[in-house]
């Protein structure tokens, strides 16, 4: 057998937060030279704790760690730096107005010389196959262009360990594979890679060997030709999971929102959704597909009165609507209290969850209190319903939180996603609209919300899902609006319809020209 | 509770008592409020005198510096009339109105306020004003300028000077026209531009105001503010300066040639000694050269034409002989016209109404039907270039 | 261990509790105090316990100067209730100084036209309608613009304070007593028309009870009122608020209302209640100081009692300091300085753990 040579190994690492956390307890974990290791492990597990720790962010309480079979002490990350191990973290740390070889030579002794820098930067980009011009400026840059350049920038400074954290939750399809191929290149270079990541289709594409992390707790590793979905899944998460979403079929299903001819502009005057009409039915789960930034946000903001509308009609049929006498209500023009007020129950789960849908700061209770601070008469607010109900809600969805007053952005992503959907289902809504509603959650609590949904369409509610993940759309929803460059680019059955189909009306501009 | 308030009271005494004890040399105590500090000309003059005359005499003093024309000075005056003062006294115009409502309230303390203009009305046989004839030492200091005047004219510089005052009102007006007065005795054509900086300390604004009268073609400038900033101007520009409150040697070594000032000592003096007797005391208190309160500093001879000295020596005696008044109405004109009837406003009242006649045997009765000026009148050849305060 | 194993490093808590804080802001004043004595030992050779028993002599020494001092806290601390809506809303208004001087304009304005023309209690009542609607209405100025045009508004509340200095001055001399004096003395000082009462031969204590008053109605409308919990909404985020169904620019207006209105009821407790007179420099900076209180006590009105008080006593026993050991005013401030850095300082702790390495131990 060939002997297995260790680019790092931690030993029985442990770190606490405070007295009561603990978010790694003697964890061990080995990465072998060359290889790609995927650590996987649900929110809140300690993965990027335990990363951090290598990067010199956190300094362990207990245990030791070796690189290259040297023990070593990381105390800044320089030292990481020093001993060749790059993190590249999921919020970027660039100077905006810099350009890429700036902000790679940034904080690096020596002399300053752009010019060769920028030729090094070249040299590292066509070795591994980069795709950025040093001499751009990083606010003149995509996403996926600011991660390229804080990967050539650990190598810039000779890193030959590689963490990369989450790296492709920013990233298109497209990119990422582009990623996966660019990590390849590094690995066939001899540098040694970690990736955090939860989405187990990637751990399977791009990785040689995936170690998983469960509350803190090293749960094994497991070669990854020997593994797949479901057994990562049983070990991410302890127990056997159901990858399957259950999907009953329409209850009654009757027109609860119209949309007609809506057109909406932004600030600057760029033509945001252009024409879009179709039905939201009660009993059914509508879903929105789309290329990122094809109308979805402004779509949903706009039927929940955030968003300006020029041209068009939403309308709105009561439940107890009964086709004849009654006319449906036009929410155009109205704000989200003037909506209320007209008895429309709606509740939306907008995508920018603790900047739009929860204010950060307050507890679950404070946060209930969103929906219903006016409900009660008089100058004082009542926490006494708010608090009944984040009570329910903490128990009912298992959020994982001290009490109802913790500061909700302090909670893991996931349980602030429970908040939030919890909340917005708690109003008994005749609407429920949800934007990237499973957006950086793990598989369990993915699925919890997916049932959640379901559960809502079978009572009769109108339930509209924007989601990115096409294999989902098609699993959960009922019909699915493809919307492509602010238009309706096609409605289909969910049920009938497949992949390509999708794929191919998400980049299909009206007036038949296909994008790219 | 009650026990952490009592010890907090026994805390807030023991540490008074520790504030207290220190080194009382003498059960005769007195106040002073300034409301500068040191920093400032006219108030360092008034710490001055006051430690000299509470050395002198052997009393115990506190100086308060820096308390301002508000209920502060109010507060303050109280406090020391509480730490057993038996004299407060306050230096600046706008402590007055605050001086007397502290008064009212401790009758059986004696507040002295110089430069006020309300004891011999307030009705208050605890409250006094004082001041001095400063308008004698201001023409003394104009005899000096109008001889450097004269050197600076044989130059060919014009016959034109420059004055910085603070505001317009009676006090420094009368600063100025005597001043104007002294000079023009010994240039009688010279004509003097004046412009106020609207407070009593103000160092930028008093260096630009010097800068603005320089550059207006004035051969020589005084002032009537308490920064340094004249002078500093004047030096910087190597122009004749003619300070008040004290010599301004040290900053304008070059260009300083004498200065004016109230001597207070004397004042203090008579106070302490009087309520130390148990003396009643005049409500209005005019010093004079006479008292010694009215003082010239050293004579800058580097700076000063020759024979300076001599000339403020003569005018000097003739001053103290009184065969020389400063505002001889011979010597001057107001609108064109000889002044030979003047209702000053002496008595303050919220009308302003000028009630008193100032003018007989041929002059205008400065500080004698009260301490305080009450010349308020624009001569001819004054040219005030602003008066917005 | 092997070769370099840090002495110390540095961690950002996760959470703090309300007492750990405040035992972390006791120390850092007790540190403060040390490090200020042995300044004042280097410098003066003075012996710092009888400096600082100065500084409490100065607060706290007779019943006077207590009483004094409690006022002062109630107009440093009624000040900074006032911008504490407005900074709980991430306003920042920094107009404060501004709001109570136009509020000082207003009470002495209708108490020098008016005095003896109306009864004096119908006066007060005029003066603090006037106080309230001045400071109102420099609230209202900068807000309306920022609701509507989105300006910058710490820029504009702070011009707003140099308008209102100017017009304080302006009618300083237009009413100044006697003419050309620059000073308005004391306002109806015989017929004391217009004079907030006094209660119980205590001057102060009707103000002081005012703002106590305040206290708990600030306290109170920002914990469980409805505005209040607007308030909180729009500070977080305005997207979060419109969501709510909350009317951004209305509670933005609303909110700069309210904090004027209290910047100028302070002005006319100074005024009218205090010091009787108008000068440009009446509010003393103090519009700026209150919200060094407001952050400190984290915007808890029950808190900045507590932080108030710290600098009403620093500042009164600085003065006091200055006088008894003929120190220049200067050495108060340095000392005064030194306190503040520690405790702004002290922040830091309350926000990162410092670990030291080698004991194993937590060090705060």
């Amino acid at each position: 057998m060939e002997v297995v040579k260790n680019a790092v190994r931690m030993e029985n690492i442990t770190k606490r937060f405070g007295t009561k956390v603990v978010a790694n307890n003697a964890v061990n974990l080995e990465l072998h030279e060359g290889e790609i290791l995927s650590l996987l492990g649900e929110n809140g597990s300690g993965k990027t704790t335990l990363m951090n720790m290598l990067s010199g962010i956190y300094h362990p309480d207990e245990g030791q760690i070796y690189i290259h079979d040297k023990p070593v002490v990381i105390a800044s990350p320089k030292d990481a730096f020093d001993n060749g191990i790059g993190m590249i973290h999921q919020h970027f740390k660039l100077v905006d107005v810099f350009t890429a070889t700036e902000n790679i030579v940034l904080g690096l002794p020596g002399k300053l010389d752009l010019k060769k820098s920028a030729q090094k930067i070249r040299e590292i980009c066509e070795k591994y196959g980069f795709d950025i011009d040093p001499d751009q400026k990083i606010y003149n840059m995509s996403v996926s262009q600011k991660q390229t350049v804080e990967i050539v920038k650990v190598l810039y400074r000779g890193a030959d360990i590689l963490i990369l954290d989450e790296p492709t939750a920013v990233l298109t399809p497209q990119e990422t594979d582009k990623l996966f191929q660019i990590m390849r290149n590094m690995q066939k270079d001899g540098k040694s890679l970690i990736i955090i990541t939860h989405k187990l289709h990637e751990v399977l594409e791009v990785s040689d060997r995936v170690a998983i992390l469960r509350k803190g707790e090293y749960v094994g590793d497991v070669a990854t030709k020997d593994a797949d979905q479901q057994s990562l899944t049983d070990m991410m998460v302890g127990r056997r999971v159901s990858l399957n979403i259950n999907r009953p079929n329409p209850v009654d299903p009757k027109p609860r929102l119209v949309i007609e001819h809506l057109t909406a502009y932004d600030e600057l005057g760029v033509k945001r959704l252009d024409d879009v009409s179709f039905t939201a039915n009660s009993g059914e789960v509508l879903g929105i597909a789309g290329v990122a930034g094809s109308g979805q946000r402004e779509l949903l903001e706009a039927v929940a009165g955030l968003y300006p509308v020029k041209e068009g009609k939403i309308l709105f049929y009561d439940p107890d609507y009964d086709g004849t006498d009654k006319l449906p209500k036009n929410l155009v023009g109205m704000d989200p209290m003037a909506i209320r007020k007209a008895g429309v129950a709606m509740s939306f789960v907008p995508e920018d969850r603790l900047g739009m849908g929860l204010v950060g700061t307050m507890g679950m209770t404070g946060n209930m209190l969103l929906r219903s601070w006016r409900k009660t008469k008089g100058l004082f607010v009542s926490r006494k319903e708010p608090e009944a109900m984040a009570k329910r809600i903490w128990e009912e969805l298992e959020v994982v939180t001290p009490s109802t007053n913790f500061p909700v952005r302090r909670m893991s992503g996931g349980n602030v996603q429970k908040v939030l959907v919890g909340r917005e289902i708690a109003q008994e809504p005749a609407v429920l609209m949800t934007a990237y509603a499973v957006r950086g959650l793990d598989i369990n609590t993915s699925y919890t919300i997916y049932n959640l949904l379901t559960e809502q369409k079978l009572k009769g509610r109108a339930v509209i899902y924007v989601g990115e993940d096409l294999d989902v759309l098609l699993e959960l929803c009922d019909r699915i609006v493809v919307l492509c460059g602010g238009q309706v680019s096609g409605v289909v059955d969910a049920r009938t319809t497949d992949k390509r189909e999708v794929g191919r009306l998400m980049t299909l501009h009206k007036g038949g020209a296909e994008n790219e | 509770m009650k026990k952490i308030l009592a010890m907090v009271l026994a805390l807030v005494m023991a540490l008074a008592l520790v504030a207290c004890g220190g080194g009382n040399k003498s059960d005769f105590k007195v106040g002073f409020i300034t409301l500068h500090d040191e920093n400032s000309t006219y108030d360092l003059n008034f710490i001055n005198a006051a430690k000299a005359a509470c050395e002198k005499l052997g009393v115990d003093y506190v100086i308060k510096t820096n308390i301002g024309e508000d209920q502060s000075c109010y507060e303050t005056a109280c406090d020391m009339a509480d730490a057993g003062c038996k004299v407060v006294f306050a230096d600046s115009f706008g402590h007055e109105p605050y001086m007397i409502e502290a008064a009212k309230k401790y009758p059986d303390v004696q507040f002295c306020h110089s430069t006020g203009t309300r004891a011999h009305t307030e009705g208050l046989a605890n409250y006094h004003n004082a001041f001095a004839s400063i308008y004698e030492g201001r023409y003394l200091a104009g005899v000096a300028a109008g001889m450097k005047l004269q050197q600076l004219v044989a130059e060919g510089k014009p016959a034109k000077i420059g004055y910085v005052g603070a505001f317009t009102y009676a006090e420094v007006v009368s600063g100025y026209t005597s001043f104007f007065l002294g000079v023009r005795s010994i240039v009688p054509e010279v004509t003097m531009d004046v412009t106020f900086t609207g407070s009593w300390y103000n160092e930028a604004a008093e260096k630009e105001a010097a800068n603005k009268l320089i550059q207006g073609g004035c051969s020589l400038i005084s002032q009537h503010a308490d920064s340094f900033g004249a002078p500093t101007a004047c030096e910087t520009a190597g122009v004749p300066d003619v300070s008040y409150n004290g010599s301004t040697k040290d900053v304008a070594p070059n260009t300083y040639i004498i200065s004016s000032r109230i001597n207070w000592e004397p004042y203090y003096e008579y106070v302490i000694k009087a309520v130390q007797k148990g003396e009643k005391m005049d409500p209005d208190w005019t010093g004079t050269i006479a008292t010694g309160s009215v003082e010239l500093t050293e004579l800058n001879t580097d700076v000063a034409a020759p024979g300076t000295q001599e000339a403020i020596d003569k005018a000097m005696a003739e001053l103290k002989a009184g065969t020389l008044h400063v505002f001889d109405t011979s010597k001057f004109t107001v609108e064109g016209k000889a002044l030979d009837s003047y209702k000053a406003d002496v008595d303050s009242d919220e009308a302003y109404e000028h009630e008193t006649e100032v003018v007989s045997d041929g002059y205008f009765h400065e500080s004698e039907f009260r301490s305080a000026p009450y010349f308020d009148l624009t001569i001819d050849g004054i040219t005030l270039l602003d008066t917005a305060f | 261990m092997n070769k370099k194993e840090p002495l110390l490093y540095i961690s950002k808590r996760e959470s703090i509790t309300w007492q750990k804080s405040w035992m972390i802001r006791g120390i850092a004043i007790l540190l403060a105090l040390v490090f200020c004595g042995i300044i004042t030992m280097l410098l003066t050779g003075l012996n710092p316990i009888e400096v600082f028993s100065t500084i409490f002599y100065g607060a706290f020494g007779t019943m006077r100067k207590s009483w004094v001092t409690a006022q002062k806290l109630a107009i440093l601390l009624g000040i900074s209730l006032a911008i504490t809506p407005a900074f709980k809303m991430r306003f920042w208004n920094i107009g404060a100084e501004g709001q109570v001087l136009i509020g000082c304009l207003a009470c002495a304005a209708c108490m020098i036209t008016l005095g003896g023309k109306v009864p004096s209690a119908l006066l007060v009542l005029i003066s603090l309608a006037a106080s309230l609607a001045a400071g109102a209405l420099w609230g209202f100025l900068p807000a309306i613009f920022k609701a509507h045009w989105e300006t910058n508004e710490t820029l504009f509340t702070l011009m707003m304070n140099y308008i209102a200095m100017q017009l304080a001055a302006y009618f300083i001399i237009v009413w100044e007593v006697p003419k050309g004096s620059g000073n308005i003395g004391i306002i109806n000082q015989n017929s004391q028309a217009g004079w907030l009462p006094v209660l119980g031969g205590q001057q102060y204590l009707l103000t002081i009870l005012l703002i106590a008053v305040l206290t708990g109605f600030m306290y109170v409308y920002l914990t469980y009122s409805k505005h209040g919990y607007e308030i909180s909404v729009v500070g977080e985020s305005h997207r979060t608020a419109s969501y709510a169904g909350i009317k951004v620019g209305r509670v933005i207006v609303r909110t700069m209302v309210l904090s004027g209105a209290i910047c100028g009821l302070v002005g006319f407790l100074l005024v009218s209640g205090n010091d009787h007179t108008l000068t440009t420099t009446l509010v003393d900076g103090r519009g700026f100081t209150a919200v060094m209180v407001s952050w400190l006590a984290k915007f808890n009105p029950i808190g900045m009692i507590f932080t108030s008080l710290l600098l009403v006593v620093l500042e009164r026993g600085a003065t006091e300091i200055s006088s008894v050991f003929s120190l220049n005013h200067s050495f108060a401030d340095i000392l005064t300085g030194i306190i503040l850095f520690f405790i702004i300082g002290s922040d830091f702790f309350t926000n990162y753990q410092v670990h030291f390495r080698k004991a194993k131990k937590e060090v705060e």
